[in-house]
């Protein structure tokens, strides 16, 4: 395209034959000249370089191909670092702007005072940043591993704050006072016998070393009677002034409702990004291309192996096109036959997880024949492994069952795409869910005989007090063995599974060894351990009140394993793991653990007799006793407005309300979606008037060049 | 960094801070790395700023480790430079280039410069063979590393018909902008940092 000045000073790019040619007319139209301004006195992007017979047309080209909307002067309220301008343009409009303080925008003064609050604000936003722990961390994963990988660790920051949360607030009600006001409450005397049973965890003294270890890993001997457990706590403290029940309750809600605001928080704003996206099918290809580069991988290696995973994935993509536009010419038989197969295998599947849960069942001894066999008494190493039984039997399903699971789904006929991983995923959180309910439904039998509270073992106290004189403690502990055997899982895992792995993989050479050797961070079964880790903590924390504490720490701990090993034995993923499905989906199958392990704390709270023996709650009829007696300790006033809370006449109005309001967003949102579709029909329709009159221009342009 | 604070006054500092979405230590950071890039007898606080005087050429600044694996890192230089040639960039060329591959830079200006980046023929509109170009940027540039030509074309065939809402053939800057905007990933992959 030759440039050629035209009469008006104009700069029209000719094409090869007579007037102006097509994309030369449109790329005239203000629309596009908007984009290829560059600021003032700058060449505008796409002109002909040198462009030095313009400079001095530059002013008249700019005015001309810029009519409209006078880009010279940007809105007022438009931060001048966001003009996407050379910073010599921008330091000329700033000195401009500069020295007209004075002028007044019409209808924006309330939005001036803003304005100046956040430019003030501006230095200071950029401070919460700095405080957040392992930025750079995070960026190097997401660089290397993917936005999936980071997006695990991001949640495990995110669950670490919420359990320091967790502990502080527990700390700070229940911890502190008892060591600063209180006198440490004994255990009760042995001899003493009560209609309740006795209960007796006094430690024996000076204990061998096995004994210690054994102890510490079950929760029994000296971590029995401490503060780590519900049973040491008291009942009242001195002084009288500071109502330990009542704040060893609060806590725990607090903590519950504050966990519940900030997960929420986090799903939200993952919420937004998918509900933005009308559907992901619809634009899977072009986000694939335009968001498939990080610009933040660094190394000639990584680069490779992401084109490499790039051009693979595209290459699957678009079989899988063709693959599904011929199934959907499948015959009738054929579907008959498919959804036959479907079927039998999520038998099958519901089969294996029966069975698993039978074994994790059986393994909580819910008669205490294993417990109370003479051969187990003896040895220590056999006692503990029958108390680490549930834990054993949790984790090796957990471990066996997905890869089965995984081949399973695999002959269900899908194809290869994320409809496998979702699937997939359903009977992961199923299973690992699951588990934990079986574990607990165990446990209340034994508690509660089973619902049966005329049972002649439950019948004196409302609880099976000669087995479990203090039950709280004893869950407290099921809940604390589960959190070590995790830990320990955490850890054994990458010595005993993955480094043999990848010493193998070394060792033999060929594809067998490439087989074995490439280890990839499998992020929806790591998220998932995470989410089961935080939810034996919500359940135990009632019962276990340094649970959260404990959990820091493992999950601190957790943090640099993982990063370590990730880095020393896995590779880049050979799939791309959308961050935004990620960011929406893990904290939803948090809220599920939250609202799982609300469950066994609240029937525990208004249901279960506490144990008359031990606790802060002995001799209440129910832990939540404590409350409506509290609040006859208040002034009439408050009492009266807090019993209103409660009747009806609250409720109704506030239901009736709220779906109110639920009806008129979604109204809101649906009227919204509508207008959208019908802009977009309007925007084609005008595209296609223009694209037809700039067609006509060009003829009649020839044409007259023709005839004269 | 304590010789360094000396080097760049404070007016320029808060100058910078203002024009760009940097902080006062990246901007520190970014002199740094920028007076290294120098031949030695520019490497001086006053030389570097004048953009007269003191231009890198694009192959050293290819050299940035951030860089050097970028497939786009040729239009990368080349959208940022405001020389003449649009061979090599100033100290407030890097600045912007960095500003704009930031933290705290807005989706909006990332998509613009985005486009910009991917407009191979700076005509100003995303066409099949700029399309072309990009995927074979991504996928790899030799002859066994780029899809067939079949592949190619389906696949240039389903992204126009997701993302060019006018139906002309070419993806311009709004509908670009649009399809970014639906796809959260992007803010997050569009960075760099030293």
């Amino acid at each position: 395209m030759e440039a050629g000045g035209a009469s008006g000073g104009q700069w029209v790019p000719r094409g090869p034959g007579p007037g102006p040619s097509l994309p030369a007319l449109l790329s005239q139209l203000p629309s596009s000249a908007t984009v290829r301004y560059r600021g003032p006195g700058i060449p505008p992007w796409g002109a002909p370089e040198p462009c030095l017979e313009q400079s001095g047309q530059g002013h008249q080209a700019r005015g001309k191909a810029a009519p409209a909307t006078s880009p010279e002067e940007p809105p007022e309220s438009q931060a001048l670092r966001e003009l996407p301008w050379p910073m010599e343009a921008k330091r000329y409009l700033w000195k401009r702007q500069g020295d007209r303080p004075t002028k007044q925008v019409v209808g924006m003064r309330g939005s001036k005072g803003a304005l100046l609050l956040g430019r003030a604000w501006a230095p200071l936003a950029g401070i919460p940043k700095m405080l957040e722990p392992w930025r750079t961390t995070l960026m190097k994963i997401g660089g290397q591993y993917g936005a999936g990988t980071e997006s695990y660790f991001r949640l495990l920051r995110f669950l670490l704050g919420l359990n320091i949360l967790g502990a502080l607030f527990q700390g700070a009600l229940t911890l502190l006072p008892l060591f600063l006001l209180g006198p440490l409450p004994q255990p009760p005397s042995p001899g003493v016998s009560q209609p309740c049973g006795s209960y007796d965890p006094r430690p024996g003294g000076l204990v061998d070393y096995p004994t210690l270890l054994t102890n510490l890993l079950s929760g029994e001997g000296h971590l029995e009677w401490s503060p780590l457990f519900y049973g040491f706590y008291p009942v009242q403290l001195r002084g009288g002034t500071f109502q330990l029940p009542l704040a060893y309750l609060l806590s725990t809600f607090v903590s519950g409702l504050l966990c519940l605001l900030l997960i929420l928080r986090r799903s939200v704003s993952g919420l937004k990004q998918t509900l933005l996206s009308e559907s992901g099918a619809l634009t899977s290809y072009s986000h694939r291309i335009f968001s498939a580069w990080d610009f933040r991988l660094q190394g000639a290696g990584p680069a490779e192996l992401r084109r490499r995973a790039l051009r693979y994935e595209l290459q699957v993509e678009l079989e899988e096109a063709a693959a599904r536009k011929s199934a959907e010419a499948r015959s009738r038989g054929q579907w008959a036959a498919l959804w036959g197969a479907r079927t039998l295998l999520n038998l099958l599947m519901l089969a294996l997880l029966g069975a698993a849960f039978y074994g994790i069942y059986w393994a909580t001894d819910p008669d205490g024949r294993l417990q109370n066999d003479p051969v187990v008494q003896e040895v220590p190493i056999l006692k503990l492994l029958v108390a680490y039984l549930p834990s054993i039997f949790m984790s090796g399903a957990n471990l066996i069952l997905p890869p089965v699971l995984g081949l399973l789904t695999g002959l269900e006929g899908y194809t290869r795409s994320r409809q496998v991983q979702l699937i997939l995923l359903r009977w992961t959180v199923f299973l690992r869910l699951a588990s934990l309910v079986v574990l607990l439904g165990s446990l209340w039998k034994q508690i509660t005989c089973g619902g049966n509270p005329e049972a002649e073992a439950c019948a004196t106290c409302g609880y099976a007090y000669r087995e479990l004189p203090c039950w709280e403690t004893r869950l407290g502990q099921e809940m604390y063995k589960l959190l070590l055997f995790d830990l320990l899982t955490c850890l054994a895992v990458p010595l005993l599974v993955q480094f043999p792995r990848k010493l193998l993989g070394s060792m033999c050479g060929g594809p067998l060894g490439r087989l074995l050797g490439t280890l990839e961070f499998q992020v929806p079964d790591e998220v998932l351990g995470l989410v089961y880790g935080q939810t034996l903590v919500w359940v135990g924390g009632f019962y276990c009140p340094l649970l959260a504490l404990l959990n820091t720490a493992k999950f601190l701990l957790l943090f640099y394993l993982k990063r370590f090993t990730l880095f020393t034995f896995f590779s880049p993923a050979s799939r791309t793991f959308r961050a935004s499905t990620a960011n929406f989906f893990f904290p939803l199958v948090l809220l599920l653990g939250l609202a799982l392990s609300a469950v066994p704390v609240l029937y525990g709270i208004f249901v279960i007799p506490p144990s008359k023996l031990c606790g802060p709650f002995q001799g209440q009829v129910n832990i939540w006793a404590s409350i409506p007696n509290a609040i006859q300790g208040l002034s009439q006033g408050v009492r009266d407005f807090l019993f209103s809370l409660g009747t009806l006449s609250f409720a109704v109005p506030l239901m009736l309300a709220s779906s109110i309001l639920m009806v008129y967003t979604l109204t809101l949102a649906s009227s919204y979606g509508r207008l959208v579709s019908t802009l977009k029909g309007h925007i084609k329709m005008e595209s296609e008037s223009k694209v037809l009159l700039a067609k006509r221009i060009v003829e009649l342009g020839g044409k007259n060049h023709d005839l004269h | 960094m304590g010789s360094s604070t000396s080097q760049l006054s404070k007016e320029l500092l808060s100058e910078y801070q203002e024009l760009t979405f940097l902080t006062k230590q990246e901007i520190l950071l970014a002199h740094k790395t920028f007076i290294e890039l120098l031949p030695p007898e520019s490497q001086n606080v006053v030389d570097s700023l004048t953009a007269q005087v003191s231009r890198v050429p694009t192959e050293k600044v290819l050299t940035l480790p951030e860089l050097k694996a970028n497939p786009f890192k040729d239009r990368i230089c080349r959208v940022f430079s405001t020389a003449p040639e649009k061979d090599s960039l100033s100290f407030e060329d890097f600045l912007d280039l960095l500003s704009v591959f930031s933290d705290a830079a807005t989706p909006d200006i990332k998509s613009h410069y985005a486009f910009r980046i991917f407009d191979f023929d700076d005509d100003g509109t995303l066409n099949k063979e700029d399309l072309k170009q990009l995927v074979n940027r991504l996928t790899g540039t030799e002859e066994d590393t780029q899809l067939s030509p079949s592949e190619m074309n389906q696949l240039i065939q389903n992204i126009l018909e997701e993302s060019d809402i006018d139906r002309d053939g070419t993806i311009n800057l709004s509908e670009f902008q649009h399809v970014i905007s639906r796809s959260p990933d992007f803010t997050s992959s569009f960075k760099i940092v030293l």
